[in-house]
């Protein structure tokens, strides 16, 4: 990160700058890489009623960073890549569009039976939650395809238009058309669409089969259903983002990231709104797999604490960890997500004792307003940001750069009575909420690690955004993982990665038939239409070069769950086609579960293609140039392990590439501190990073 | 003994759940069969060294409470000689288990030279041989129709099982691969559980972890017991009907009467009808369960669910009763039925206690299995299974009920397949599956309504069906007012113009093509008096069109 702009005009002149925009809950973090690879970061108040005024603010004042007037630097901006949490808003809040469901006569209830499940094994007091689609606006249509694309029951115009004539009364704002075996034909689906749209112009209509054309009628009803309600609030935000930076005079193009970790266009990304509901976690696991390509280590955690909550989430050889969907706000959307863990516990988690009499953090969370009860706000219940400043770990004079003083004694308070309802003193409630945090960040990195089957001590261990410096040392220490690293731009590690990353179109077809591997032919075949398609739509979007990745979902015979086989290393082209993706699947399920079946059947259920456009490289990071090692700054007295310890206090924007620094210790920037813990060894990486190594475990 | 600082109690507790939950994870990953992996029909548990339930992972309800019989058992067979390294296997509900296909294994945490704790996997195996196919054997009048038999058993030693005795087990079953392929997973998931634990005393010592185990069963203990005081003092009863048992006699009643005094229950089963005949009977363990199923669902879900939470409740029941019958009784069928009834007996008798805990009643169980064969795939037979059209869960004071979750012992935790998967994997046709109107409990808070499914054979020539469950006489029980809900109705609609109402205990029903089976799910039962529910709720539901 660098201060004001101090180059010359015509250095500045020959500049072009890419930028990424990540709204959090709090700030808008906006980070711009210039063509010499000077990375700037630039902070701003997220505004929840309409991101796109913070977006603009967060530009200003990056601009003013620069040295530049801001249609100055929009004029000289290649792209900007935006992360934004509009659509995971919209469920949460459930201020969605008024969508109606045209569907199957004889299934219009698939989206509020739910396969049968609830939430909350124990609580049988929860009360139902209301579909996202009330009954009254599922509307019957008569038609039926069969699963292998017989036509049981023409489309009904009759039914249909009947249909229409509600929607009309009813003034939808939106309609989700979801078939039967659509993924089969979805002959019936385009017909009814074309139907809609010619009676109600302007109403968003979206289809099951475009949005997932597989197999499974909840997971493609309940993602359709979830396309059309955040659609038209998606649209409508980038377009008012369009309309605002074009005032102020951007004409280039903008990006969206997914929850795949790729970017589209915004018109992609609103017509496939609900693929952008992990977009604000998605940038993190970008720069993962960036940073992975920069030297850091093929195999990572991304350790994202937030002031909410901590996003964690793999990177292995290299690439991000993707699933099959994901449930926001208890709508199941089936679309290509990244595996992200998301756990209730971050800087302004509450420390309190629970109904069971033991200590607890979080989920509850003090949230920007109050926050946390050093800020104050009027916030009384202790945090964990409260406990690591009266632990010493953090600065009260100097909390944001400066921004913001924190009140230590009210935080003090705060534990005291904490302490009194367990029997211990504040300063042991403090380290307690502080422990207790780590132990529970802990646990959310076994669940995205040994709980699928992976060991986290062969990972390198990211931690980034705002608070996850102060846990990371006794976070890796609970789990065996021996290096860490903390990159200089922690807190904008998110709008930095939305950089780095390529155009995505993640594409699926469902081919089961009775059973079986499709024959050579036909599996070339069918990814060949695949890649015709793919390769259309990411050419439409930009000129540069285009990749495919093959996978498929298989099974065997009688199983219930498909597994992602990938087809990539996969020879194409020669004879043996079919036995050799069977191998490849008998390989995963060993590899997975620790057997495979030779000589059961096994069956290709669905067929995947990954479209990848890359985008320019990325410039180097910008050489920070010889310096001498820096000095410690101060020296804070803290609190370790129970006991009161002398941390010396170390400016991390000061550090001399290779300076090896010893805990215990703090390093501290504007935007994050890192705390090591003794025995650790950190040391400046050219390349942007804190390495930090820990005793091993024996 | 050394005291655990809260800090570090609060740190253990986490771990112990932990542990559970990836236990859970690696079962669900290595079972081989679909009623593990897909439907989780497993569980699993820590227990200290005196056998007391200390965590378990939130699967099946109806396992959770009935663990720890299962370790005591072992202690009873075994006592002193159990060494490190024991596998320890058993399924016989008279001996620690809670019907035969649930088979338990367990195996002891040794550190520092001596007895800690137990890790404990329970889960439904596909088949244990007996008269019919998958266990449920409506027509048994014996155990020894049910399956195979196991006591406990000291399956191996020094962490590996005697490769004879998995033989002997999974030759006496109809699925010897899957039996076996699940049984090593449960294997597998205990000893992750050991390793886990021996990692915890390593880094705490013994005596620390220990002490912790007692601190956090003593705690939930004073959670339980703050809850329960809080109720109202008296005695009340309950009762709970099955529709019949399949060879004649209806109306089998479960009658509680539940006593609350002070912060503690007595729950009393003794009016319980005798025992039957039929698969119906409720082993001592799965009646235990039940019982305490029952007070975790009234005391608040956060409530850590171990040996503490149950220690305020005295379960008292007569030998030779339908929930308690002697020794050879047939039981398959009770971790469903008699479990429902006992679950909704207890919830009716302390709706007087706490009325804004208690639920409408949830739903009964009504198994199909169908046998046949598939045109599309010449030589090869299928089963498939209805779990389709559920019935629906109860309403209750904070609003309506779940519609087609399912029954009291599943609770929304039991998943059903997807209806285009099951067109293209089955010769069956699915013409309708959706909520059945008019099948909720009324009440201020109406139940969840069930599921209705209009299902057209296509197999290749004649197939058969079993059928194995309850509830097409009583619905799910209205609560302080509440009505009760529509019971099951389950018809079979011949090809040949003829039809008939399916039975829920019956063997061998020939089906043809064309035949169509229309499952009509009950609801739930409704909660409070339905004068009082808000209109504006009733006239959704009538635009809806679900009155």
């Amino acid at each position: 990160m660098s201060g004001p702009d101090d180059r010359s005009d015509e250095a500045r002149q020959a500049m072009s700058y890419r930028i990424g925009v990540d709204v959090g809950g709090t700030f808008t973090d906006v980070v711009c890489v210039a063509a010499d690879g000077t990375t700037t970061l630039a902070k701003a108040a997220s505004t929840p009623a309409d991101q796109s005024e913070g977006v603009i603010a967060g530009l200003a004042v990056l601009a003013g960073r620069l040295g530049l007037a801001l249609p100055d630097l929009l004029a000289r901006t290649e792209r900007i890549v935006h992360g934004t949490t509009v659509a995971t808003n919209a469920l949460l809040e459930r201020k969605g569009a008024r969508v109606a469901m045209l569907t199957t006569e004889g299934h219009r209830d698939v989206i509020e039976m739910r396969e049968g499940l609830k939430p909350e094994r124990y609580d049988l007091r929860l009360p139902a939650a209301p579909a996202l689609v009330p009954r009254r606006l599922r509307l019957p249509v008569r038609e039926r395809i069969r699963p292998d694309g017989r036509v049981e029951v023409p489309l009904d115009r009759a039914s249909l238009d009947a249909a229409i004539a509600r929607l009309k009364a009813e003034k939808v704002e939106a309609v989700a058309i979801c078939f039967l075996h659509s993924w089969r034909d979805d002959s019936h689906e385009r017909a009814t669409a074309d139907a809609v749209r010619a009676a109600l112009p302007g109403v968003f209509v979206t289809t099951s089969a475009e949005v997932l054309p597989q197999i499974k009628e909840f997971e493609r009803f309940s993602t359709a259903c979830v396309n059309a309600y955040v659609g038209p609030v998606v649209s409508r935000y980038l377009a008012r983002l369009r309309g605002r930076l074009a005032e102020a005079g951007y004409g280039g193009p903008v990006f969206v990231i997914l929850s795949h970790g790729g970017v589209a266009p915004v018109e992609e990304a609103a017509r496939l709104a609900a693929g952008t509901a992990l977009s604000g976690p998605a940038g993190g696991v970008a720069a993962g797999v960036a940073l992975a390509q920069r030297g850091l280590g093929r195999d990572l955690i991304t350790f994202d604490v937030g002031g909410t909550s901590t996003d964690i989430a793999l990177v292995q050889d290299g690439e991000a960890t993707l699933g099959r969907g994901r449930t926001v706000a208890g709508e199941r959307i089936a679309l290509e997500s990244l595996d992200i863990v998301t756990l209730g516990a971050g800087g302004g988690s509450i420390g309190h004792v629970g109904a069971g009499g033991t200590l607890q953090v979080g989920p509850r969370s003090a949230g920007a307003v109050p926050g946390p009860v050093a800020y104050g706000q009027g916030g009384t219940e202790p945090a964990v940001t409260d406990a690591n400043l009266v632990l010493g770990y953090l600065d009260a004079d100097n909390f944001l750069g400066g921004a913001r003083t924190l009140d230590r004694d009210g935080a003090l308070v705060a534990f005291g009575r904490l302490g009194a309802a367990l029997g211990i003193d504040a300063m042991a409630a403090a380290e307690g909420v502080h422990r207790l945090a780590n132990v529970r960040m802990a646990d959310g990195i076994r669940v995205a690690t040994v709980r699928r089957g992976v060991d986290p001590r062969d990972f390198t261990l990211l931690a980034f955004g705002g608070a996850a410096g102060l846990h990371a040392s006794a976070v890796a220490r609970e789990l065996g993982v021996t290096r860490i690293a903390v990159p200089v731009f922690a807190a904008g590690l998110s709008a930095w990665g939305m950089l780095h990353t390529d155009l995505r179109y993640e594409m699926a077809r469902s081919e089961i038939g009775t059973g079986g591997v499709p024959d050579d032919a036909a599996l070339r075949t069918i990814w060949a239409g695949l890649e015709s398609e793919g390769r259309a739509r990411v050419g439409a979007w930009f000129g540069g070069t285009v990749e495919t990745k093959r996978a498929a979902d298989m099974r065997y015979g009688e199983q219930v769950f498909e597994i992602a086989v990938p087809l990539e290393a996969v020879a194409w082209d020669t004879p043996g086609l079919t036995q050799r993706v069977t191998d490849a699947f008998h390989a995963r399920h060993e590899s997975l579960f620790t057997y495979a079946l030779d000589g059961e059947e096994v069956v290709l259920v669905n067929a995947r293609l990954a479209v990848i456009g890359r985008l320019p490289p990325m410039p180097a990071p910008h050489a920070a140039g010889v310096r001498a090692p820096a000095a410690r700054l101060a020296t804070r007295r803290a609190r370790l392990d129970g006991a009161a310890a002398d941390l010396p206090v170390f400016d991390f924007a000061a550090l001399a590439d290779g300076q090896a620094i010893l805990g215990p210790a703090i390093v501290e920037s504007d935007t994050t501190t890192v705390l090591l813990l003794p025995g650790d060894r950190a040391e400046m990486d050219a390349r942007g990073w804190l390495s930090v190594t820990l005793p091993g475990e024996g | 003994m050394t005291t655990p600082d809260p800090v570090t109690l609060s740190v253990l507790d986490n771990r112990f759940r932990a542990i559970v939950e990836e236990m859970g994870e690696a079962m669900l990953r290595t079972a081989y069969s679909q009623i593990l992996n897909s439907s989780r029909d497993f569980s699993i548990a820590l227990c200290d060294s005196q056998a007391r339930l200390l965590a378990q992972a939130d699967h099946i309800p109806i396992h959770v409470g009935a663990m720890p019989f299962a370790v005591q058992a072992v202690v009873d067979a075994f006592g002193n000689a159990v060494q490190e390294g024991d596998i320890y296997l058993l399924n016989d509900p008279y001996h620690g288990g809670s019907h035969l296909p649930d088979l338990t294994i367990i195996v002891p945490v040794f550190a520092e030279g001596r007895l800690l704790f137990w890790s404990v996997v329970r889960a439904h195996h596909t088949d244990i041989g007996g008269g019919t196919h998958g266990a449920y054997n409506p027509a048994a009048t014996e155990i020894f129709q049910e399956g195979l038999r196991l006591p406990p058993i000291l399956l191996g030693q020094n962490r590996v099982p005697r490769a004879d005795l998995v033989r002997m087990i999974v030759t006496n079953t109809r699925l010897p691969r899957e039996v076996r392929g699940d049984l090593m997973a449960m294997i597998g998931a205990a000893h992750l559980g050991e390793k886990r634990l021996l990692s915890v005393v390593a880094k705490h010592g013994a005596a620390l972890a220990e002490a912790a185990a007692a601190g956090i069963l003593a705690l939930s203990e004073a959670h339980a017991r703050r809850i329960i005081a809080s109720w109202a003092e008296g005695t009340w009863k309950g009762e709970a009907f099955l529709d019949d048992d399949g060879f004649g006699q209806q109306d089998i009643a479960i009658r509680a009467t539940v006593t609350k005094k002070g912060d503690s229950l007595i729950v009393d089963l003794s009016d319980s009808a005798p025992q039957v005949p039929s698969f119906l009977n409720s082993s001592w363990p799965n009646t235990a369960s039940a019982v305490r199923m029952a007070i975790a669902f009234l005391l608040d879900p956060e409530v850590a669910k171990n040996d503490g939470c149950f220690r305020p409740i005295e379960i008292i029941a007569r030998q030779g009763t339908i929930v308690w019958p002697h020794e050879g009784a047939p039981v398959t069928m009770c971790t469903s039925h008699c479990s429902n009834e006992i679950v909704e007996a207890v919830v009716k008798a302390l709706a007087n206690a706490c009325p804004e805990r208690a639920m409408g009643g949830w739903g009964r169980r009504f198994r199909v299995a169908i046998k046949g064969s598939d045109a599309r795939r010449p030589g090869r037979s299928f089963v498939w299974h209805l779990f389709h059209a559920r019935p629906g869960g109860g309403g209750s004071s904070k609003g309506d009920g779940w519609s087609s979750a399912g029954e009291w012992h599943s609770a929304g935790g039991l998943k059903f397949g997807s209806v285009e998967m099951a067109e293209a994997r089955f010769p069956l046709f699915f013409e309708k599956h959706e909520l059945r109107p008019g099948s909720a409990g009324d009440g201020t808070h109406r139940g969840g309504f069930g599921g209705e499914l209009v299902m057209r054979l296509e197999t290749d020539g004649a197939s058969v069906a079993n059928t194995a469950g309850d509830g097409v006489r009583y619905g799910a029980a209205g609560m302080l007012g509440g009505h009760d809900a529509a019971p099951h109705h389950y018809t079979l609609n011949r090809a040949d113009g003829t039809s008939r109402d399916l039975r829920t205990k019956e063997v061998g029903i020939p089906l043809a093509p064309g035949d169509t089976l229309h499952v009509r799910a009950g609801g739930g039962g409704g909660w409070g008096p339905p004068e009082k529910r808000d209109p504006a709720a009733r006239a959704r539901d009538a635009e809806e069109g679900l009155l």
